[in-house]
Formats: structure tokens, sequence, C-alpha cells
């Protein structure tokens, strides 16, 4: 039988201080989103966004704990069993955990549209290889991620940056350009990127 | 508690509805969710959570243990699932669950891979029948209706909604809702099979729907 338990799956603490537990990564899942999460050291479980870029529809349920909810700048507390939906995409929700032992169950999509593995969860995934300079892992993934996704400007630009890093400046410079190719802005944002004083200098890096 | 873009629920204060001798807190009726299916099932120690069943839908299921203790067997095998517990299954394993504890609740997420997720079927019609069951015909009417505008080319809704009707005896509102429908060999399988609509098989008006 194919059975975890939210204690057992492992997690990855994201820089804003919580814990991502990948569910519909380590289930193979592709019909829909789905994750926990638990509070890392800043008591952060749900970490302050909208869903306004990709128009999805969330519910968070709480499975252990209690959590403060603040949705549209109103705080909800709840506990096990209790579930805040956020039909609004554009409505910023954040979670903190009340106790330790919180944990909640997010699920979510765009209506009217069949599941696509978002973005960002590559980008979570790659946090702790990026942190620890293991950039053949993290650019492993985000190949991973590019042939489910083939033309997503988002995972390119994050591409070269992993590749700028591991000093492979072609490769880098390629996936940069594909990248603002696909998305003009991620020009003026390369400028000013840190991860990619490497290629900075080479004439073929966009000015 | 809500805001016109959010909704809060608590998973034990929605009334429940039956289900295959299951009980069903209809969790994606309730809220209007739209991008999968998500609901619930509450049983007290012994009691049937999950139907048996196999997802001819083609969704992948994610199973989540919120509160209590269930007992899963998925193919041919059993396993303890206290609270915390996520069990993954495929479309066509065969599955079922039967609550350890007092108020165990499973959480259920499902949809099709490469297919925008297109609810309102099994759960609006549980919703419907347990109405119907308990007497409130208006309200299953209302909940029918409200889900037929939405799916006018469905036929399986007017369909049990007619079956609902001739259980409650209602034969004028049964033979309305099945006039709705273009008699092929499917519906005419149902007709002369269906137990619910033995009420109306006296009826000459049955007799004209299979000619």
């Amino acid at each position: 039988m194919n059975l975890t338990h939210i204690d057992e799956l492992e997690g990855i603490e994201l820089p804003d201080g919580f814990t991502w537990k990948p569910v519909r990564r380590h289930f193979g899942i592709k019909a829909f989103g789905v994750n926990v999460y638990t509070p890392g050291a800043s008591g952060q479980i749900v970490e302050e966004h909208t869903e306004g870029q990709l128009g999805h529809e969330e519910i968070y349920l709480v499975l252990r704990g209690r959590v403060k909810f603040t949705v549209d700048g109103n705080e909800h507390e709840l506990g096990q069993g209790q579930l805040v939906f956020v039909r609004d995409p554009s409505l910023k929700r954040a979670g903190v955990a009340l106790t330790d032992d919180a944990a909640v169950l997010a699920v979510g999509g765009k209506p009217g549209e069949a599941f696509e593995v978002s973005a960002w969860e590559t980008w979570f995934a790659a946090y702790p290889l990026q942190q620890a300079k293991r950039w053949d892992e993290a650019i492993a993934l985000y190949t991973e991620a590019l042939a489910e996704r083939p033309d997503h400007p988002a995972l390119f630009y994050n591409l070269a940056c992993m590749e700028a890093q591991a000093g492979r400046a072609d490769d880098a410079l390629a996936h940069l350009q594909r990248a603002i190719e696909l998305r003009p802005e991620f020009a003026e944002s390369a400028a000013t990127d840190e991860d990619f004083a490497s290629v900075k200098d080479d004439p073929r890096f966009p000015h | 508690m809500s805001g016109a873009g959010y909704e809060i629920l608590t998973l034990d204060e929605v009334e429940t509805a039956e289900h295959r001798g299951s009980n069903l807190i209809p969790v994606r009726y309730t809220l209007g969710f739209r991008p999968a299916g998500v609901n619930a099932w509450i049983a007290d120690a012994g009691g049937q959570l999950i139907p048996p069943h196999e997802e001819d839908s083609g969704n992948e299921e994610l199973y989540v243990v919120v509160r209590g203790r269930a007992s899963f067997v998925v193919g041919d095998e059993t396993q303890d699932a206290p609270a915390g517990t996520l069990i993954f299954v495929p479309p066509l394993l065969h599955r079922t669950a039967t609550a350890e504890e007092d108020g165990t609740i499973v959480f259920v997420v499902g949809a099709t891979i490469g297919e925008a997720f297109d609810g309102g079927g099994w759960d609006t019609f549980a919703v419907a029948y347990t109405a119907q069951r308990a007497g409130d015909m208006e309200a299953c009417r209302q909940i029918m209706a409200t889900e037929m505008e939405r799916r006018p080319d469905s036929w399986a809704l007017p369909y049990n909604l007619a079956c609902l009707e001739a259980l409650a005896g209602n034969s004028d509102e049964a033979f309305a809702m099945l006039a709705r429908i273009p008699v092929g060999p499917e519906l005419r399988e149902y007709l002369e099979h269906d137990t619910d609509l033995d009420n109306l098989r006296d009826d000459p008006r049955f007799e004209e729907l299979l000619k």
C-alpha cells in the first residue's frame, strides 16, 4: 500500500521559516496539487502569499495542533478538522502555528483547467541543494521540471541561475536568453541578480 | 465565519449525507470548490468510512486521516492508519476503510490526470438523496435543479431526480423528469431494471416510455 505519515515525510525548511512536506512529489500525484506544511523555526506554517498569478482556489485544512490564519486581514484560530477555503485567488493569506505539533494540508488548483505542476515546487525542492551549493543536483531538478513544462520562463531563469553559479557559462547564458525570450522582464531581473556574477562580463550577457 | 472571498468550515459540524452505507461530509458541495474533488467521511468505531469501490472515473485519490484511527484495505493489503496517515490510491485499485475509533474522519482529494475537474455528480446526488429520505422533497428538488442548471446536458441528473420523486410517491413529477431524457438503449436498460422506479411501473405513462 502506498502509505506514509506526516511525521515520516521528509520536510524542507524554506527561507520564510515554514517547512514544506512535498506530498504530491512523494506519491508522484499528477492529477491535483497537495502538500503538507509544518512550522519551521519562526512558527510560520503557511507563507504569506496570494494565488493571484496562478489563479488557484485553495483549501488549508488543519490536520493537527492549532493555527492562526490571517486571510484578507481577518484572523481565524483553527484546530484539527477545521479548514479555510480561499476562493478568491487575489486574497492575501498566511498561517502561524500556535502549537509546535501543528500540520496543515493544502489542496489547490485552477478551476476549469487540468492540473499542472507549479514551478514553485521545483524552487522549493531545489532550495536546500542551492544552499549546500550542490549545483549539479539542483540543475537536474530544474531540467526534470522543464521536461514536463518546456516553455516555463521562471524554470529557465532559475536553471540559468544555478548554471551560472556552477560555472557553466555557456548553458547559463543560453538558458537565460530563453527565459528572456519567454518573459522579457527577466532581462531587468538578471541585470541586478547576484547569481549571475560569474557571467556578467561575458559579451553574451543581456544588456 | 466568512468574508466574501473565503470561508471557514469545521468538518464535523457539516450535515452528513448517506452514501453507500457511509457518512459523507459533503465538503465540495458545501464549499463549491472547483479544482478537484474534495470530501470527507466520518464514522464511529467499527463503522464503514469509505464505501468499497474502484475509481471508474479514472481519479487518482489521496486519503488523509484527520482524526481518530482507520483500517484501510487497498487491493489485498490491510493497514492501520492513525491520524496523520496519507494513503495514495491509483484509479483501478479496490479500496475501503473502517473506523477504529469513534469520530474518525478521513479527508479525500481526487481528480483525473490531464483533465479539468468537473464535480457535481455523485456527491450532490448523495446530499439530495439524504434530503429526500428526510422527507424534505423541496430541498431535494432545489439541490438537483441548481445542478441541472449548471449541467443542462446531463441525463443522469433528471434521471436521478425522477428516481427520488418515484420513491417519494410523486408520479407526476417523476414522469416530468423522465420526459426530459432522450430515450436510448442506456435509459431503456435503467427503466427496465431500476427498482427505484417500481412505483411507476403500473402507470400507463411508463408503458409509453418503453415504447
